[in-house]
């Protein structure tokens, strides 16, 4: 037998070397097809955004159900967790490993949209878009871009949990929580000076949402630029400035995450927080004493319209089994099976006519029923404050520029003037 | 026979080597070669995470150059360095004399220092902020002796401290274990004549202990400072995501990780300032190396 020469093997180390990068590298760009009109069949798999725990014999039943109606076909379902799901989503984009159908909301579908790889609804399911609410379906487009690009799933609005001990020993009446940011303020105010700043009524500095619920313009009329650094804006920052320095807002609010400001409502030293149907149940594990005085109300607005969480279900343009991806997502997000999610837990359908039902308009004089009523009457006018196209990078800009006028080493109108300008480049770069 | 064995043997000498060497090189390939030469290329591109790049020269680096939150970057993670070495190069030095006598119960003290090393930074780092929390323990005590409340996790400056603190408390135990074989290898005679011509304990640790623990000293200045310079979990678990109030507490390897991930993340960017870390880290090695040899001189 020859023995190789060098030569030989260092082609040979050099190929081993390669191949696997060359697999890295390169992107699956063989697409899929955008024809949804072929049979129903073949294995796809279908990914979630953090609901396994919580309503894993809902899927199971509702994966079983499709794959009884479509003989040939087999789902596999994964779920991820809340936290880095974006990053997950942008490693299995880039990966070319991206599932066939996901769970997305409109900002995590837009850089999607824009790489090529979510099915365009329009071109393969237009025949379903009667069945859901108008700006639902609207909601899941991405400006700039043609198409619509996710089947829209569940509406919610999300409560406003408080602490009604601390109102109460605050001088506040516990049963008339604020519901404008006027009066927020007010009661904010009255807690710090009640309690020596020892309890805060917020743990968290303004989101965009906050500026669009308190009624500022969050980008031009074209769309192509940001505008929430007009005098509304920085009327609100002024006033969470004001909040920042009476202690009535959380000290380390300006690091706070989601979960740091759900500890500080548990731990009672802050009066209000915003939050989910499921943060109740958590409530009575972990602080039944907290849990005797909660109180849960509307979000709160200046607008009179509510900030509404759009969640949506996308299919994959490169799905090799487009059918029955189309068929899955659409089944996924149908009417009746939103109605029987919606009764699992407190979220709210986007099909047409879903929110009429008497489920959602009778009174049968309990708590949760008059929650329920209540959120699903205020989403009737809600709107998504979120801009489809503010991304991480754009929340952190923000977000450091709003510190930094809380601290005073800006003065709002200028940390807003160059939140404005570093999300408007970031704007550009996307392209 | 055996002659025609080992001229076998010796034709297939220049490959066999290599062969065993294969899954090796392939690894370091896959996972470090290609990597460092892909962020190195994406440096000079406008890359996206979904959209591949176009070559821009240099206008990374320039971009760098005006903005405000990479020289912040660049600022933390240089006091990281100056703050943590010289504390990572005394302590467990210290540490490692108090534990290296054979003392009944010693044991118990090596470990003890040790277990910080092997538990996770984010179990750490939590009990950390738990433990400074506005509400936490040591605020709790601080009030209770009328000190007051102080805000390790809300003043950018404090919080720096307090990450640069955690870093410390969690390093000692690794670098005294390697100050405790070192010092295994001091010759005990030298302590002693130093003691016969009078050194006390002071002039003997000068004296004798470290010089002849030098360049372990630089081996640990080195390790430490590249550590520090990189530093990400600790920052990131106390400063939040942000990096602290207003982003102030951002470290640089923060930036590239905030810069560069999520659907819309800036790779082309964020392997620009990878780089200036990796030419930063080199300079920091030849700095350190270069002490030491001119000591040597």
């Amino acid at each position: 037998m020859p023995t190789p020469s060098r030569r030989t093997f260092a082609v040979a180390a050099l190929a081993a070397l390669v191949l696997p990068l060359s697999a890295c590298g390169s992107s699956d760009d063989g697409s899929g097809s955008t024809d949804a009109s072929g049979k129903v069949e073949g294995d796809i798999t279908f990914q979630t955004w953090n609901l396994r725990a919580n309503f894993k014999p809902y899927f199971d039943g509702l994966i079983a159900d499709f794959e009884k109606k479509y003989p040939g076909t087999h789902v596999k379902w994964i779920d991820q967790p809340a936290e880095g799901y974006a990053d997950k989503l942008s490693a299995d984009a880039a990966g070319g490993t991206l599932p066939d159908v996901v769970n997305v909301s409109p900002d995590l579908l837009a850089p999607l949209v824009k790489a090529g790889l979510a099915l365009d609804l329009d071109k393969a399911a237009a025949k379903y878009r009667p069945e859901y609410l108008d700006g639902a379906w609207t909601g899941q487009q991405t400006p700039g871009v043609g198409g619509t690009y996710a089947f829209p799933w569940y509406l919610n609005t999300g409560p406003m949990f408080y602490n009604k001990g601390l109102f109460k020993k605050a001088g506040l009446d516990p049963d008339s929580p604020p519901k404008t940011y006027d009066e927020l303020f007010t009661d904010a105010l009255q807690m710090a000076q009640k309690s020596n700043g020892k309890v805060a009524t917020l743990a968290n500095v303004p989101t965009v949402e906050d500026f669009g619920r308190y009624g500022v313009e969050l980008m031009n009329k074209q769309g192509t630029g940001f505008a929430f650094n007009d005098a509304k804006g920085v009327e609100l920052l002024t006033k969470y400035k004001e909040l920042y320095d009476a202690k009535a807002l959380d000290p380390q609010a300006l690091t706070a995450t989601p979960e740091s400001s759900g500890k500080k409502f548990l731990t009672e030293a802050v009066a209000m927080n915003p939050g989910s149907a499921l943060d109740l149940e958590n409530f009575k594990k972990q602080a039944p004493n907290l849990y005797k005085n909660i109180g849960i109300t509307d979000q709160i607005t200046s607008t009179g319209h509510v900030n509404m969480y759009v969640m949506g279900v996308m299919v994959n343009s490169r799905t090799k089994h487009t059918p029955a991806a189309v068929a899955f997502a659409h089944y996924v997000t149908d009417a009746q099976n939103q109605m029987s999610f919606a009764k699992q837990v407190a979220i709210f359908p986007s099909t047409a006519g879903s929110l009429d039902d008497p489920y959602f308009t009778k009174e049968d004089g309990t708590d949760e029923t008059r929650v329920r009523i209540a959120a699903a009457k205020s989403l009737k006018n809600a709107v998504n404050y979120t801009p489809v196209l503010f991304s991480d990078q754009m929340k952190t800009a923000l977000r450091n520029e709003v510190a930094k006028a809380l601290q005073g080493k800006e003065s709002p109108k200028a940390a807003l003037d160059n939140a404005v300008k570093a999300c408007d480049q970031l704007l550009q770069q996307q392209g | 026979m055996a002659t025609s064995t080992v001229s076998r043997v010796r034709r297939q000498l220049p490959t066999s080597p290599w062969l065993f060497a294969v899954p090796g090189l392939v690894v370091t390939g896959v996972f470090i070669l290609y990597p460092f030469v892909s962020t190195v290329v994406n440096a000079f591109t406008d890359r996206r995470t979904l959209i591949p790049g176009r070559f821009v020269g240099l206008a990374n680096f320039r971009e760098l150059l005006h903005d405000d939150m990479f020289w912040i970057g660049l600022r933390n993670s240089a006091l990281y360095v100056l703050g943590v070495v010289p504390a990572l190069v005394l302590l467990p030095l210290l540490l490692a004399l108090l534990v290296q006598k054979n003392i009944p119960g010693i044991a118990f003290f090596r470990s003890a220092f040790y277990t910080p090393v092997v538990a996770s930074i984010v179990v750490v780092g939590l009990i950390w902020v738990w433990l400074l929390d506005e509400r936490g323990l040591v605020n709790s005590l601080l009030e209770t002796i009328g000190v007051g409340r102080v805000g390790f996790l809300s003043d950018q400056w404090l919080l720096l401290l307090s990450a640069m603190a955690v870093t410390v408390w969690k390093g000692l135990g690794y670098y005294m274990i390697i100050y405790l074989a070192a010092l295994a290898h001091v010759p005990r005679e030298l302590h002693e004549a130093a003691a016969v011509d009078g050194a006390g304990a002071v002039r003997r640790f000068l004296t004798v202990t470290v010089p002849a623990l030098r360049s372990t000293m630089v081996l640990v200045a080195a390790l430490s400072s590249v550590a520090a310079f990189k530093v990400f979990s600790e920052v990131y678990l106390m400063a939040g995501p942000t990096g602290g109030p207003a982003g102030e507490d951002t470290t640089l390897v923060m930036l590239v990780q905030r810069t560069g991930t999520g659907l819309t993340g800036r790779v082309g960017y964020a392997s620009a300032i990878s780089l200036v870390v990796f030419v930063v880290t080199v300079a920091l090695m030849l700095l350190v190396l270069r002490a030491d040899r001119r000591e040597d001189a």
